[in-house]
């Protein structure tokens, strides 16, 4: 069937609700690669065979991860008229039992986490019902109260591959409304007002990159998606693809009409093979009611995504080295200017932008630029999903307005050090950002807030370090990743980032001198400047924010008979 | 401001608070060079596109006053254009720069050389140990060899392998690679004079490039092997080469003298007229 | 790798973006390891030189040259898994499957002399919570300490 109407959009919306709340029982099933590393996939294969055995009437679906990794697997249980409830911890033993109670309109007590009356989808809104009041209500857990689920907002509470469940809340609405009664300058123009600002960590402000590409010359551009997330410790993006895949594509095909592009790529890593997986699926079920492809909703407007794999190299975050590896090149840097949007894939005008960046399109046209700028601070609106993790009590998937302080984070939603230890640092940005101690944890999250401490917001990544935790061990094993994750092309970072790892191993084993530190700072300062891409550019940040910040660490280590 | 004869105009350019005339859009580190104005440089080759990979030429660009640290290479003169060469901080970092090449190349003279030009005689690094290296550790990995290998000769038989601190230079496999035409471009374009080549009998081994074999082309006058013959065949299949048929199998110095010998001959026949 | 396979994958590919990596990974995936008489082969069906084959298949991780043993170990070493004791991990392994960290190459990926098993390391594979993790066959094992490692590989096989 193609979608070229409201009436046929609207006619998919209703299937799809059925579909999320039918007439009997539903049963999800988090099955994000998170979930299926804890047994999801057991349980989901385990109720089916059951209920295939048995012909229940009982829906069974894959849903995405609704953040709480320390709580996985969760199971979401909905009987018709009553709040939704998630399960916690859940094994493949329970799944016999979880069925049979469902059938009666109950749910297993012991393993409820909370429950969901109703739920803001922003693209539209689901009311569940009242019951299971002796379940805490979802508000009332200290890890999702603090939070503000705007690009999460559907993780976890619809299949991410049913494409009719998508559509069912509010979904491809945003789509409609753009490409059919808006003029595409007004699209751009509204994402310049809603302040959003790009998420792959740089900040630079995603209507301004779209204005450019569509001033650019020529008449073949790219869109493409960064799906390359590299930085150990973060896995934001990889949920949101496995867990609702739409918005991505909603969010390309807006962007793509309002800059007039109609070749879109999605540049995502080998090593995420389920997320390739359901984009894949998407994408068909997308071609197949005409919301890519040619005449988009019958609009006149042609445009379709393609994916292209990345095969693990940290430095294809960077935007060259990015576009020389979807061209079939190794992903060395070259020199900028000419930037993507003017000589991009092949030589092309190339808009890049990351996954989360076109997941906020679809929520900007539907509630406005207004709506949206109101969320988070001046200057940096809106919200980022953080992956939480590392010695944090409270491990997974984070999202608060920008500007949210590092103590909310690790304290209100993370409850603080794991088993009671207490919080030194946490690393934000990844190899690229710093390492932050507790008397810095008011620092508002934001991109300037974040650099002015002497790290950066990074694509998400939020490692906690606890008192056990040896500092100087990790400016050693960011050095590491950065050094064995470097192009080569440049000496700094190629020759440069190798020695500071070794004055580092040095150090650790305790056999560093005091002349080492001096020479680490030395050397951090020129691989700064003088490296030709930010990786390089970077790279020192762990070791010159431990050194100012956990210094002493660096003292105790200094053998006492250097000088 | 002014206009040269071939269309291209003058500028006025400020090098360390002196003023020059320079040619609008010639790459900078060329102007510099050209005005007697000295920065070192290792992966800048005329013939190819700006690198700017070795980080020895990095310079002060100078705007509203802040500067910013930018490649020579990759910088084009244009009016009113401002650049240090040679502030404490440039000097300084690539002193270090300097350190960082005498440790990865220990063997290499010519960065001896140029280091010690530039008052860095020592490195504190640790030196790489150079043990079986088909470069003779003094490779610096400016990627000459490879970029003119693909893009001038179209051979692409060497590439670099591995990445990071790892990377080496070689053919693929580390064997004999076919599509290498023994054009030697790579040693000739080498700052370092790291690649090893050989003529060894009727034969050229590319012994920095896994031995790489090619055979050479048998002057029929002399019997003398000359260039290798796969270059050779690829120069004459192109109808520019405008080699007569008579003497195109011939090596340089058997054409030089039958071109001798025809102006010989041709002298009487002209009545010694030239 | 078999020709007729290999055309198959190549025509899976009818763009030029992402064309070269993407049929790379198929063979990665299918055959656990890049076979140096596919890489020739390939070569001349897609007109790519060698020489940059042989160059992308060395730089990016995910492909190796090295085919893998009966049982292939990765190790996560994310920064999570780092601060909760990975590298402790794999000292473990190594000492157990008699395997040591020794590289030419900056790719780490051993196979013990009895084609058994091989190690690998991996960067992220989100299983965050459960940290120090680490996957066997596509198994996934979490909060390993050095200690548990005997008993997994027991049941891999693997013999004192």
């Amino acid at each position: 069937m193609i979608i070229t109407s409201h009436e046929d959009l609207e006619s998919v919306r209703k299937r799809g609700l059925t579909k999320i709340q039918p007439k009997h029982p539903r049963i999800g099933v988090g099955t994000s690669s998170c979930g299926i590393a804890v047994g999801g996939m057991q349980i989901f294969d385990r109720m089916q065979e059951l209920i295939q055995k048995e012909g229940y009437d009982i829906t069974l679906v894959k849903t995405g991860c609704i953040g709480f990794c320390k709580e996985e697997p969760i199971v979401s249980v909905t009987i018709p008229g009553k709040s939704q409830v998630l399960l916690h911890k859940v094994r493949p033993d329970d799944a016999e039992r979880i069925i049979a109670l469902a059938l009666k309109g109950e749910i297993p007590e012991d393993l409820a986490l909370c429950r969901i009356p109703d739920w803001d989808h922003i693209t539209g809104n689901l009311v569940y019902g009242d019951g299971f009041e002796s379940v805490p209500d979802y508000g009332e857990i200290r890890f999702f109260s603090h939070q503000k689920k705007v690009i999460l907002r559907d993780s976890g509470l619809i299949n991410p591959e049913d494409i009719d469940e998508y559509i069912g809340i509010g979904g491809y609405s945003a789509a409609f409304k753009a490409l059919n009664s808006m003029d595409p300058d007004t699209i751009i123009e509204e994402v310049k007002k809603s302040g959003l600002r790009g998420r792959g960590g740089a900040g630079f402000p995603a209507g301004l990159k779209w204005e450019i590409t569509k001033k650019a010359p020529g008449t073949e551009k790219f869109i493409v998606c960064n799906a390359d997330e590299g930085d150990p410790g973060a896995y934001m993006n990889r949920n949101e693809m496995e867990s609702d895949p739409h918005m991505l594509l909603e969010g390309m095909l807006i962007g793509a009409y309002g800059m007039d592009v109609h070749e879109g790529l999605i540049y995502i890593r080998a090593e995420y093979p389920l997320a390739i997986e359901r984009l894949t699926l998407a994408l068909d079920q997308a071609r197949a009611y005409g919301l890519l492809g040619k005449n988009i909703l019958n609009s006149g407007f042609d445009f379709d995504i393609q994916i292209a794999t990345g095969a693990g190299a940290f430095v294809c975050g960077e935007s060259t080295a990015l576009a020389a590896s979807i061209e079939g090149k190794t992903g060395r840097p070259r020199l900028r200017p000419p930037r993507l949007t003017e000589k991009g894939v092949f030589g092309r005008p190339t808009d890049l932008n990351n996954v989360e960046t076109w997941c906020n399109v679809p929520v900007i046209i539907t509630k406005g630029a207004t709506w949206y700028s109101d969320i988070g601070a001046k200057g940096n609106t809106g919200t980022k999903v953080f992956s939480l993790v590392g010695k944090v009590e409270n491990i997974g998937m984070v999202e608060v307005p920008l500007g949210t302080s590092l103590r909310t984070i690790i304290y209100d939603i993370g409850s603080g050090g794991a088993g009671g230890k207490e919080v030194k640092a946490v690393q934000t940005g990844g190899p690229s950002g710093g390492c932050i101690p507790v008397r810095l944890f008011d620092t508002p999250v934001d991109f300037e807030n974040l650099n002015m401490v002497g790290t950066m917001m990074g694509s998400g990544g939020l490692v906690v370090m606890d008192e056990d935790t040896n500092m100087v061990d990790i400016a050693r094993y960011f050095i590491n990743f950065a050094s064995s994750e470097s192009c080569g092309k440049c000496v700094p970072c190629r020759e440069g980032l190798k020695h500071l790892l070794l004055i580092l191993n040095r150090i650790v084993s305790g056999k560093g001198t005091r002349d080492d530190i001096e020479i680490l700072k030395e050397l951090s300062d020129t691989v700064q400047k003088t490296s030709l891409c930010g990786l390089g550019q970077t790279a020192p940040n762990p070791v010159l924010t431990t050194l100012q910040y956990f210094g002493e660490e660096y003292e105790k280590l200094i053998a006492p008979e250097g000088k | 401001m002014s206009l040269l004869g071939n269309g291209k105009r003058m500028v006025t350019v400020t090098i360390n608070k002196n003023q020059y005339l320079a040619e609008e859009g010639e790459i900078f580190l060329l102007t510099a060079n050209r005005l007697g104005i000295d920065i070192p440089h290792l992966c800048y080759e005329k013939a190819l596109e700006p690198y700017g990979a070795c980080r020895l030429c990095m310079v002060d660009v100078v705007t509203c006053g802040k500067t910013d640290m930018t490649p020579a290479c990759t910088i084009r003169v244009q009016n009113g254009l401002e650049i240090l060469t040679d502030t404490p901080q440039i000097i300084k970092h690539r002193n270090l720069l300097f350190e960082l090449y005498l440790a990865e190349a220990p063997k290499s003279e010519v960065i001896k050389e140029m280091a010690a030009k530039y008052g860095v005689t020592k490195t504190r690094f640790l030196k790489k140990i150079v043990h079986d290296d088909p470069l003779q550790g003094k490779c610096i990995l400016c990627g000459l060899c490879v970029r003119v290998c693909e893009e001038i000769m179209g051979a692409s038989a060497i590439s670099f392998i591995n990445r990071g601190p790892y990377t080496v230079i070689n053919t693929p496999f580390y064997e004999h690679n076919p599509d290498c035409e023994g054009c030697a471009a790579c040693a000739k374009v080498c700052p370092t004079n790291a690649i090893v080549f050989e003529d060894i009998g009727t034969n050229r081994v590319m012994q920095s490039w896994s031995d790489t074999t090619v055979p050479l082309m048998i002057c029929p006058e002399c019997g003398k092997p000359f260039a290798p013959q796969r270059l050779m065949e690829k120069v004459l299949t192109k109808p520019e080469s405008g080699l007569i048929e008579e003497i195109k199998d011939l090596c340089p110095e058997c054409r030089r003298k039958y071109f001798t010998l025809r102006e010989i001959r041709k002298i009487p026949t002209n009545g010694g007229q030239a | 790798m078999d020709e007729k396979i290999l055309d198959e994958i190549i025509a899976h590919y009818p763009s030029q973006s992402g064309k070269t990596l993407g049929i790379l990974r198929e063979i990665q995936i299918r055959e656990k390891h890049i076979p140096m008489d596919t890489l020739k082969l390939l070569s001349g069906k897609i007109d790519v030189p060698l020489s940059r084959l042989y160059a992308l298949v060395t730089f990016y991780s995910f492909f190796s040259l090295k085919p893998v043993g009966e049982h292939l170990i990765t190790v996560c070493m994310g920064t999570p898994c780092h601060v909760k004791g990975a590298e402790k991990i794999l000292e473990s392994l190594e000492e157990h499957l008699g395997i040591s960290e020794d590289t030419q190459d900056g790719k780490y990926l051993q196979t013990t002399p009895d084609n058994k098993f091989t190690v690998e390391i991996a960067r992220c594979f989100g299983a965050c919570s459960m940290a120090p993790v680490l996957r066997v066959d596509g198994e996934l094992h979490g909060y390993v300490t050095p200690e548990m490692i005997p008993k997994i590989l027991e049941k891999y096989g693997w013999k004192r």
